[in-house]
């Protein structure tokens, strides 16, 4: 009796544990093989042949058809500079100059990666095509809810928030090409009550 | 032996027990950990295939991005381009991909069956910027090259390690007037086996 409810303890552990340890794993956003500039996160391989266990793990159950390192980069942040969650209620700037690609975009997603579409007539997304730059060729975007001079990105709803920054065309993607790259910080502004 | 002795040893015995079966446990979670990881990928339904293979056939181009009614097929597109996929199984023929006009950027990118990106290429890649890909394995590019023909005569020569496979085409939307002229671009383009 006794030594049946130890093993069932044992199995219990092995298989639970197991399995949450796989699962933690799998939604951590920065997990193994990612590499990080700032508050931004990229994996250069993900999705890539020479991807380790995690990441093909993670193309496969999310059904991903990631970016070739010919087509870009992108890169992916949950917490501002200070590191605090992003949260959509709060306003933040996204300022600072962008390294170089043929063109870049940015856009809010919900944690599941969707893109956070706002009922406005402004498109859900900033490109390198449609921001204003400073005299300095750096951009300030400011991001929340309620509409701001300058580049505005719009967003909606409640809860969590991530910013996804992609580059296209750009040398990043290559063999030691992040060394020394700096991407814009992601600032609070304050939030709403 | 009194029987205070005796059940004071009886909890000793019962607490190592109960140590060396979480420590089996804990070895066990390992284990477990491991084979869930790397029986993922070849269990998963819902991958990119999968997915892709519940809204259209082989050989047949069809629109992932958001802005495609329903739900994204495929997550984590970038909401300022218009993409497409295509599934395609070689060993009745030879891919060929095209998309007429130019558009401000486009990319291109082949997967393997699971997903991982073997080949991507972007409007810079190609004569004149237009996409023009040819797929291929590497016994039918023998013979292609013996006697090449006409229609390939401008096409990216992509050989595949392998049979099947899932080719994107994704193309830039500057601001929202463009997007017509896109959605033309992915109407015109083809996915065929020749």
């Amino acid at each position: 009796m006794r030594t049946a409810l130890l093993a069932l303890v044992a199995l219990s552990v092995a298989i639970g544990g197991g399995a949450a340890s796989v699962w933690y794993a799998l939604q951590a956003q920065e997990g193994i093989g990612a590499v990080t500039i700032g508050r931004w996160t990229t994996y250069p391989e993900l999705g890539t042949p020479d991807a380790n266990p995690y990441l093909r793990a993670r193309v496969a159950r999310d059904g991903l058809l990631a970016l070739g390192r010919t087509e870009g980069l992108s890169f992916v942040s949950e917490r501002d500079t200070r590191g605090r969650l992003i949260q959509r209620r709060c306003r933040y700037t996204i300022r600072g100059t962008l390294p170089p690609a043929r063109l870049w975009t940015v856009h809010a997603a919900d944690t599941g990666m969707a893109p956070i579409s706002s009922a406005g007539r402004l498109g859900n997304s900033l490109n390198s095509q449609n921001v204003l730059y400073d005299d300095a060729n750096s951009v300030a975007i400011a991001v929340g809810r309620n509409p701001a001079p300058g580049n505005w990105l719009p967003v909606s709803g409640d809860g969590r928030m991530l910013l996804v920054l992609t580059l296209y065309d750009t040398p990043l993607s290559g063999a030691g090409g992040m060394n020394g790259v700096r991407l814009p910080e992601i600032i609070n502004d304050g939030c709403d009550a | 032996m009194t029987a205070a002795m005796r059940s004071q040893l009886k909890k000793r015995s019962l607490w190592k027990g109960l140590a060396y079966a979480l420590l089996l446990g804990l070895v066990g979670a390992g284990i477990v950990h491991i084979v869930i990881l790397l029986l993922i990928p070849s269990f998963s339904e819902r991958n990119a295939w999968g997915r892709l293979a519940d809204v259209a056939d082989l050989e047949t181009m069809v629109r992932i991005d958001t802005s495609a009614a329903g739900p994204p097929l495929i997550s984590g597109t970038d909401p300022a381009f218009l993409s497409a996929a295509c599934r395609f199984d070689l060993s009745d023929g030879i891919l060929h991909v095209q998309a007429p006009g130019h558009v401000p950027f486009w990319s291109a990118s082949v997967y393997d069956r699971g997903g991982s990106n073997l080949f991507s290429l972007t409007d810079r890649s190609g004569p004149a910027g237009l996409l023009d890909v040819v797929v291929l394995t590497p016994e039918q590019m023998i013979d292609v090259r013996a006697d090449l023909p006409q229609e390939f005569s401008q096409s990216v020569f992509l050989e595949l390690p392998m049979s099947e496979g899932i080719i994107v085409v994704r193309a830039f939307a500057p601001d929202a007037s463009w997007r017509p002229a896109l959605e033309d671009f992915f109407r015109r383009s083809s996915c065929k086996l020749v």
